[in-house]
């Protein structure tokens, strides 16, 4: 129990602040396809979409890393009765879209994904891929301006001899070159190579969900090439080599996802966590705090750290208290070592109290 | 939807303590918690990433599974990284709020890093036992040299083992608890740890919770894998007492139960042979001082005798976890809560509105609620009963917030005359 209490102003002694703690994401692409020969990948009896481990899911220290599907809307030329998983694929398109981007128009018609940040529905992208991150992983959100996704644009046997890197170039945490929606804000992916000044459609190839932590992969990526995905791999039916857009009509979303996995060369990213911090300044006046209610403090009913009578008297703080208005012990703050406190100076004593 | 308000004794906090069991086996300087094997992946000899600096560690979030190599942050927040499958690292940036991370002292933190410096450290955060062995004796000081007259004082200078210094006043302190805790004493032929070695193993919070449980604490030395000594706290006085080996029913060292600190100082021969327990390649005889060798201390295969690995140690203990329970009484008493608003709860096919216009609204007054009685006939309907099945239970704070949701295993029939209470447990 205090001798007595110094109250703080809520106005003067009490502030808030916010820290942004990051952390860096790499995710090397053998482990995604590769490294543990698909151990660490999860399918499901209902094919819609697949999980990514860092480890063998079988494991119980394996954390999951991202979900993966592939999908289109309805009205895309792919979209066919006889598409394999065809309502599925529909299904898995309208879904994230209605959840990222909501509905437009009188007739509440979902959005489509769009490869700029205009949400007029022009430069609309209706095959898409779709990664969905772990929130282990994204935190509060993905950190703009820091995504790169690169992938394996050569042929199946050699993807990796040529690459694209996609990367949220135009994004920066102050909201520019975002556009926010219900899903949160969004920035383009585009082509490592592209020129930021023409938001072009050719070097724009996908959307950063941040605050969602979910990638969408346009169908652009990989045009041009002929072996998207080998037919060894394809879970549908179809030729033995299939372009994406045939991958994506004729191959389960497995056999897609598999095929985009194999063509993942390296992911990365940075998230942020807010952390919540009051501060309180916690202050000393000159006249208050000489004197301590510590049984060591005085010995023989003298003070133990006066040698003489005209000596100033001192104590050494070494905890401060936060009581709550009824004087109830609520917190302690620890000193790494004991301040010196006389007299003659005065001592402000900043406690931060993050949650 | 009516609102029933909980009574003076419809709320009730508990705590509910348990006492997790935690088992150390150390072999062949590796430790392993409650039997975890140490899984070794494509990447790393370790999946967790903690053998390598600790082992028989609790990694912190365990993000980094079977990673190798390094990433680094550059302060313009740009990374560079080495190896096959680089970690996960934090990082921060220095402004007004001056977070940091721990690692990180202040005089650092003030003199090193400018405002809008980049901070990072690295993952795994670990915690793991760790054994320190304080030999010729505990109580060893440097010699104190004055820098004016050139005298030189002996053993008054710095503690070569400051852990045993800082626990000299708790160690006194619980000599209420037993006088083998005291520093020195005169008890049977007297002592002081001082002079003695002392083996200490220290146990972190994070395995045991709050204190380690009294009378649980059981510590095995194993001889090429067959049992020479065990201690157990049986007193619950803190005595590690000798059940098995060669002085039985002596002490051998002591338990600090709160701070998770165990002190052994039993030097007699649990067996005739020598091993290699020591980091200097030197043998000696089993005996507790040794206990735990290996126990991220140094001793490993390459600094000690190769007979090291022919000695292997069980520790286990009970921990104390304390959580708070709120039990919650929710009444349903006799001719309450006899309605729903479930949609379905009334016959279908029934118009809502009576009558509707521009300044009139007006619901239908007689709609019919459907009977969900059963009958006992196929053919029979059964009279009509008020009752309805509850589902679920909603908790609201006092602005009529929702603040929980207790959903029930199965739906419970509740006929009007029917009084029930639910029981809800929530810990936090």
């Amino acid at each position: 129990m205090p001798l007595s209490y110094e109250p703080l102003n809520v106005n003067t002694d009490i502030t808030t602040t916010k820290t942004l703690l990051h952390e860096v994401i790499p995710l090397t692409g053998t482990i995604v396809s590769g490294t543990y020969n698909d151990a660490n990948i999860k399918n499901f009896s209902h094919g819609m979409f697949q999980s990514v481990y860092d480890y063998p899911y079988l494991s119980s220290s394996a954390n999951h890393i991202f979900d993966l599907t592939c999908g289109y809307d309805e009205s895309s030329p792919l979209s066919s009765s006889t598409a394999t998983q065809n309502s599925k694929k529909i299904n898995l398109y309208n879904q994230f879209s209605q959840v990222l981007l909501g509905y437009t128009g009188s007739n509440n018609v979902v959005r489509l994904f769009e490869s700029d940040l205009k949400l007029d529905q022009t430069g609309s992208m209706k095959e898409v891929v779709i990664l969905s991150f772990s929130r282990l992983l994204t935190k509060d959100q993905i950190k703009q301006g820091t995504v790169n996704l690169k992938l394996g644009i050569g042929s199946w046997a050699t993807p990796d001899s040529s690459t694209i890197s996609l990367q949220d170039l135009a994004a920066a945490t102050n909201g520019e070159g975002t556009t926010n929606t219900v899903g949160g804000d969004y920035g383009i992916l585009f082509d490592s190579t592209a020129s930021l000044a023409s938001e072009t459609p050719s070097s724009s190839h996908g959307a950063i969900f941040y605050q969602s932590g979910i990638a969408i992969l346009s169908s652009s990526v990989f045009a041009g090439i002929a072996d998207f995905n080998s037919g060894s791999i394809v879970s549908g039916s179809g030729p033995n080599a299939l372009s994406f857009d045939q991958s994506l009509v004729s191959a389960s979303i497995s056999g897609t996802c598999d095929a985009l996995r194999h063509r993942t060369v390296n992911l990365s990213y940075n998230n942020s966590t807010e952390i919540n911090s009051t501060i309180y300044f916690c202050r000393m006046p000159v006249n208050k705090f000489n004197y301590s209610s510590n049984p060591t403090y005085t010995s023989g009913s003298k003070i133990r750290v006066k040698n003489n009578s005209t000596d100033l008297p001192a104590t050494y703080a070494t905890t401060v208290g936060l009581y709550n208005a009824r004087n109830e012990l609520i917190a302690t703050a620890k000193l790494s070592e004991p301040l010196k406190k006389t007299p003659q100076n005065e001592l402000t004593i900043r406690v931060r109290l993050d949650y | 939807m009516s609102y029933r308000k909980f009574g003076p004794n419809d709320v009730v906090l508990n705590t509910m303590r348990a006492h997790p069991r935690v088992n150390f086996f150390i072999y062949n300087s590796k430790v392993y918690h409650n039997d975890t094997p140490h899984l070794s992946g494509a990447f790393s000899n370790d999946i967790l990433n903690v053998s390598g600096i600790v082992s028989g560690a609790f990694n912190l979030f365990e993000y980094n599974i079977d990673r190798s190599g390094s990433t680094a942050v550059n302060d313009d927040e740009s990374v560079t990284t080495t190896g096959p499958n680089p970690p996960i690292v934090p990082y921060i940036t220095k402004d007004s709020a001056r977070a940091s991370f721990k690692t990180v002292g202040a005089t650092t933190y003030n003199n090193e890093f400018a405002y809008g410096d980049t901070l990072y450290r690295a993952y795994p955060l670990t915690a793991s036992i760790t054994r320190e062995f304080m030999s010729p004796r505990a109580g060893q000081r440097a010699h104190l040299i004055d820098t004016e007259s050139g005298e030189v004082t002996l053993n008054a200078g710095a503690p070569a083992y400051p852990h045993f210094y800082s626990l000299k006043n708790r160690l006194n302190n619980y000599q209420y608890m037993s006088e083998h805790y005291a520093i020195s004493s005169s008890f049977n032929d007297g002592w002081d740890k001082n002079d003695q070695k002392v083996n200490m193993i220290s146990i972190p919070s994070i395995f045991y919770g709050s204190k380690i449980d009294p009378g649980s604490v059981s510590l095995k030395w194993y001889f090429t894998g067959s049992l020479i000594g065990e201690l157990r706290d049986s007193k619950e006085n803190g005595e590690l007492v000798e059940i098995t080996g060669t002085n039985t029913g002596s002490t051998a060292g002591v338990v600090l139960y709160n701070e998770g600190i165990i002190l052994l100082t039993g030097s007699w021969a649990l067996n005739p042979t020598a091993l290699g327990l020591l980091d200097n390649g030197t043998i000696d005889r089993p005996s507790w001082i040794y206990f735990g060798a290996g126990t991220n201390d140094g001793v490993n295969p390459t600094s000690a005798s190769p007979s090291f690995p022919t000695a292997s140690f069980n520790m286990s203990f009970n921990g104390t976890t304390e959580t708070q329970t709120y039990t919650m009484f929710a009444r349903a008493g006799t001719g309450q809560a006899n309605y729903s608003n479930n949609p379905t709860f009334l016959e279908y096919g029934q118009d809502q509105i009576e009558t509707t216009g521009s300044q009139i609204y007006e619901e239908n007054p007689i709609r019919k609620i459907k009977n969900t009685a059963s009958s006992s006939f196929a053919t029979q309907e059964a009279d009509f009963k008020r009752q309805v099945y509850v589902s679920r239970i909603a908790i609201y704070d006092k602005n009529k917030n929702l603040i929980g949701v207790a959903t029930l295993a199965d739906p419970v029939l509740k006929e009007e005359q029917q009084d029930y209470t639910f029981k809800i447990k929530l810990d936090i």
